[in-house]
């Protein structure tokens, strides 16, 4: 029996309950909104806001007649927000209305693929497997089926359904428009824009340019100081890294309201707009730079050799023309992003690609450095330019201890002792035309002892320094080499073994340890053929702004005078010329039939264990030559190397031929055409 | 002589309602603005008010011992009405609980559940107070509460099958429930568990174990997070009348009805706030002072289960705003937005002003 009394307590007591819990929701309220309320403002904010960083459009590279190089390229993909795809509480009904827009979708994008197919792309891989490597054609159009919309629609959904899936990708122009107007009908489906880096030339100017990526883990940091915002692609080589500074824009940023779906709702505060990079015309000739491509990519066996390279400087002012590494790759594939199974084929193929052999490979240059001996013992009044010696195709330096003992007497020979021949007596034109070894032989280390003492390795090695080889030139690329000049300390240091006179003969004809690269080997020759004033080797001629305002123009760094008289100078010079022009001469096939070319060659022998000596013992040699033109007023040097090539004048010798005839024939044709280089224009002062 | 005087309706209680009811259409019209599609949902609460106004009149004038004479065939008809929603029920959010009534307006048989189910156990109990001490009689209040709440629960409606059951502890606890029984309840219930879990499916169980633990479901857990953060980021005085950044870029879901307390939160911060729940505090304590001067077991049993309601459904949904308790999509009574819950509320406060004008004082 339950009492009056007793519910009227139990109703006391839901009364006090009642409050107890009033005061417990008072309580949790007052604890969030006062004790713990900054944070949960921070998070409002941090919930509402975002910081929208855009990129400033990265600088276009032209060469000096303004043909683009590098250039920006609209992608375009075709995504999906989850959030804003149609829906229905009824789950079958959700997925029938989804289904529908995926399939929509996918029917207008096949349409629209039938009826706009992706246009070819602009350069198309010459079928040379050997030399060039990664494949620059366009990624075709990516297109997932309904069904995998679906997963990834539901994957996303569980996590932020705000953020857009990709589901087409690379899509033309014309497709992505027509999903653009489709849109209406198609609630959920989005299109993205990309701008990404496009270089029309390819492989021909692939190491010139470099390739960009996303900024690379270690160096983020650095990056993001600079206003770079983390999603940002930057410079990984070439001039695509030198000059980033220059190419990169000022990215642009402003806060932004969002709603829960990300969508903006309005800007907060001031917004500050994206600057476009500012542009970079080249020295770079396109043209030559194609011609000379092509030239070495026919000029070269590539069964013999797995690299070349051919450099071609205006010695008046250091402009590199054109500066060509094989074997190539196609910096395009670089664009999209690259995995990293594709950059180690790439990386590790023959003859290393991505190395730019031009700047950053040493060789020993061989008969191309006896420019150096000749005009050093010129200057040093060793010889003078009518001096004979005697050249019997092989000499023997006595045995520094037992100079009489003629046994233990080393011989040193020339090529055409090889040949069964010999110069005899001969001056230093001859010697430079013929390329005699013996009469550098002589001229560098002295013979015979106690007569003619030679330069001597120190004075050698000056020269050779002089003439800019062992340093690394300047140009404006990364990854350059020093090269060696090799001299007595050097070998004690490196090697703990003594310098020996044999030491200075092989380092006269550009052996033993003499190492350089093709680009340092044409700064010598320019040096050679500009009286001796070296300029540094430079890419970039003009920086421009986006509406093509001069910004700066990179004048000629003198950057040395060769300490050697001009009437010296002139006498090397003339070796040169009767290298080409003389009927003895070793690079007769460089002639031109209307421009007087100098040159040298080159034969360098080298050690490669995976290289065998040939039949009769020799060791494998790499061909150079080394030229400039027109003999009166040089304009042009080309220096030409050929990767285990053989004989400089059977194989580095045509190939400079051609590449000096293209040069000549595209300045005649501009001149009859009264067409300036777009560099000229900007200077005002056209040459 | 008991005499029905309109002298005793109260006039507090109904003037708190009143400002609760339109304190929510005010934050309603905050937490859909922007919206196109909820654009008319703050007219339509107030014209839910209108109704819900119109039907507390109607039930008061009727004397609530009347009702003793017609709880069975409401209890028959109510059963049948939640019976038939698995046939004729359109489905909507999910829930197969919505049935056309005269055409006019939809009617939830759940919450029609919660009125006949505290008509007829009140009415049970408030006749069975001399055996309620005896076992048959909680197992007969028992067997008039199972078959609601386990139509409701099919339905399937957790949350309301959830608060019939509490409902029902409340009436029984108020109509003399004694500790032994309490204890054995309780042990009884406990020892079910396993039985009860063993006879649900999949979805049934794995919507329970999302109900005791929201983490479970990242989309429950996404809403009680951005609620915390709008709660917290309120402060004394909020962000103003529609500035609150959460609920205005819909960081915060469901605003006009799961959500509502903390659009209240953040956009009038605390003060808002504490006027709302001291608002509703004075709705429940008019309610427990109706029940406690109420002529009969019958009138304070059936003032005591509205008032549970009331209490149960306001302290899960602030606690659910507030990250207490987890989320149920149970309305905060008064001021969330829908038309049945308020329907049947103001039924209740009609039986409650209708038992306030039957006082003990007037029984001769």
């Amino acid at each position: 029996m339950v009492t009056r009394p007793q519910r009227d307590t139990r109703i006391i007591l839901f009364r006090l309950a009642t409050v107890a819990v009033f005061v417990i929701l008072i309580a949790r309220l007052a604890m969030l909104q006062f004790f713990t309320s900054e944070n949960y403002q921070e998070q409002a904010i941090f919930n509402r806001t975002r910081v929208v960083k855009t990129e400033g459009i990265r600088g276009v590279i032209y060469d000096r007649d303004g043909r683009i190089l590098a250039a920006n390229k609209a992608r375009y993909d075709v995504v999906i927000i989850p959030a804003e795809l149609p829906d229905d509480p009824d789950y079958q009904r959700s997925q029938e209305l989804r289904y529908q827009v995926y399939n929509d979708l996918i029917a207008l994008i096949t349409d629209g693929l039938r009826r706009y197919p992706p246009v070819s792309p602009t350069t198309t891989p010459a079928d040379n497997p050997d030399f060039i490597f990664g494949s620059n054609i366009d990624p075709a159009p990516t297109l997932l089926t309904a069904d995998e919309m679906d997963v990834r629609v539901t994957q996303r959904e569980a996590g932020s359904a705000f953020k857009p899936i990709v589901v087409a990708q690379n899509l033309p122009r014309s497709v992505a428009w027509l999903v653009d107007e489709g849109r209406f009908r198609l609630p959920g489906v989005n299109i993205q824009l990309y701008a990404e880096r496009n270089y029309p030339a390819g492989y021909v100017m692939s190491h010139i340019l470099g390739y960009t990526g996303p900024i690379p883990e270690q160096t983020i940091n650095s990056y993001v100081e600079q206003g770079y915002s983390r999603e940002a692609w930057v410079g990984w080589s070439g001039l695509e890294f030198s000059a980033e500074k220059t190419l990169h824009g000022q990215s642009g940023s402003k806060v932004i309201e969002v709603d829960v779906n990300g969508r903006e709702k309005r800007v907060i505060g001031k917004e500050t707009a994206a600057q476009p990079g500012h542009n970079l015309i080249l020295t770079i000739d396109l043209e030559l730079q194609q011609t000379m491509f092509e030239a070495l990519i026919e000029g070269v066996n590539p069964l013999r050799s797995h690299s070349a390279v051919a450099v071609a400087l205006d010695p008046r002012n250091g402009h590199v023309l054109a500066m060509v590494s094989l074997p190539a790759y196609d910096n395009n594939i670089f664009a999209n992003g690259i995995t990293g199974q594709e950059y180690q084929q790439v990386a590790n193929a023959p003859g290393k690609p991505l190395i730019y052999h031009a700047i950053s490979s040493i060789y020993p240059p061989g008969s191309s450095f006896k420019m150096v001996p000749a005009a050093g013992g010129l200057q040093e009044k060793v010889i003078t330019a009518r001096t004979l010696l005697n050249a019997p195709g092989i000499i023997y330096l006595p045995n520094r201890n037992f100079p009489d003992n003629f046994d233990l007497a080393q011989p040193f020979v020339c090529w055409i002792y090889k040949l069964g021949g010999k110069h005899g007596d001969i001056n230093v034109r001859q010697a430079i035309a013929e390329s005699c070894d013996i009469f550098f032989y002589k001229l560098g280390g002295g013979w015979p002892p106690g007569e003619f003492e030679g330069l001597g390795v120190e004075t050698l090695a000056y020269y050779a320094q002089q003439f800019g080889l062992g340093a690394p030139t300047g140009i404006d690329l990364p990854g350059e080499s020093a090269g060696l000049v090799p001299d007595p300390k050097w070998k004690r240091l490196a090697k703990g073994e003594r310098w020996v006179t044999g030491d200075t003969y092989n380092m006269s004809i550009g052996q033993g340890d003499v190492l350089a690269t093709p680009l340092q080997i044409a700064l010598m020759t320019s040096a050679i053929a500009n009286d001796g004033l070296v300029f540094q080797p430079q890419l970039v001629a003009a920086v421009t702004d986006a509406e093509s305002h001069l910004l700066q123009k990179n004048e000629p760094k003198l950057i040395r005078e060769i300490p050697v008289d001009p009437q010296n100078l002139a006498t090397v010079r003339e070796g040169m010329w009767m290298a080409v022009n003389w009927e003895y001469g070793t690079a007769t096939n460089a002639a031109l039939p209307d421009v007087e070319v100098a040159g040298k060659t080159g034969t360098a022998e080298f050690f490669d264990p995976e290289i065998p000596r040939d039949g009769r013992g020799n060791l494998p040699s790499h061909a150079w030559f080394t030229s400039f033109a027109p003999y009166q007023d040089p304009e042009i040097v080309v220096t030409v190397f050929v990767y285990n090539g053989g004989e400089g004048s059977a194989v580095a010798v045509p190939i400079a031929q051609r590449i000096l005839r293209s040069y000549f024939d595209i300045k005649a044709r501009d001149a009859a055409a009264g067409s300036r280089p777009v560099l000229d224009q900007l200077s005002g002062d056209g040459s | 002589m008991i005499r029905r005087q309109w002298r005793q309706f109260d006039w507090i209680l109904l003037l708190a309602v009143l400002i609760v009811s339109l304190y929510g259409v005010v934050m309603i019209q905050s937490a859909v603005q922007g919206d196109p599609q909820l654009a008319t949902y703050p007219h339509r609460q107030l014209g839910f008010i209108l109704v819900g106004l119109v039907l507390m009149f109607i039930v008061a004038a009727f004397d609530y011992r009347s009702l003793g004479s017609i709880y069975v065939p409401l209890y028959v008809i109510v059963i049948a009405l939640l019976a038939m929603t698995g046939i004729l029920g359109k489905s909507l959010f999910g829930a197969q609980s919505w049935i056309e009534v005269f055409g006019l307006f939809p009617i939830q048989p759940s919450e029609l559940a919660k009125i006949a189910m505290t008509i007829a156990l009140g009415r049970y109990l408030a006749t069975h107070q001399e055996t309620i001490g005896q076992l048959g009689t909680l197992v007969g209040g028992l067997v008039i509460m199972a078959p609601l709440v386990v139509l409701v629960f099919m339905e399937p409606d957790l949350g309301t099958a959830i608060v019939l059951a509490v409902e029902g502890g409340i009436i029984f606890l108020v109509a003399g429930l004694t500790l032994r029984h309490i204890l054995s309840v309780g042990v009884v219930g406990a020892l079910s568990v396993p039985l009860l879990w063993s006879l649900m499916r999949a979805h049934q169980r794995n919507r329970i174990l999302i109900f005791l633990d929201p983490t479970a479901d990242p989309d429950s857990f996404f809403n009680v997070q951005q609620a915390l953060v709008s709660v917290g980021s309120g402060g004394w005085l909020g962000k103003g009348y529609g500035q609150g950044t959460q609920s205005q870029l819909h960081f915060l879901r469901v605003r006009h009805t799961d959500f509502i307390f903390s659009v209240v939160a953040e956009e009038m911060g605390f003060v808002g706030a504490v006027l709302l729940l001291l608002l509703l505090l004075v709705v429940m304590m008019r309610l427990w002072r109706i029940a406690a001067q109420a002529p009969d077991a019958f009138g304070q049993l059936l003032v005591a289960g509205g008032a549970g309601i009331i209490l149960f459904q306001t302290a899960v949904n602030v606690g659910m705003n507030m990250g207490l308790l987890p989320v149920t999509g149970l309305p905060l009574p008064f001021f969330s937005y829908g038309g049945n819950a308020y329907f049947s509320l103001m039924i209740f406060l009609g039986l409650a002003q209708s038992v306030a004008m039957t006082k003990r004082s007037q029984v001769l």
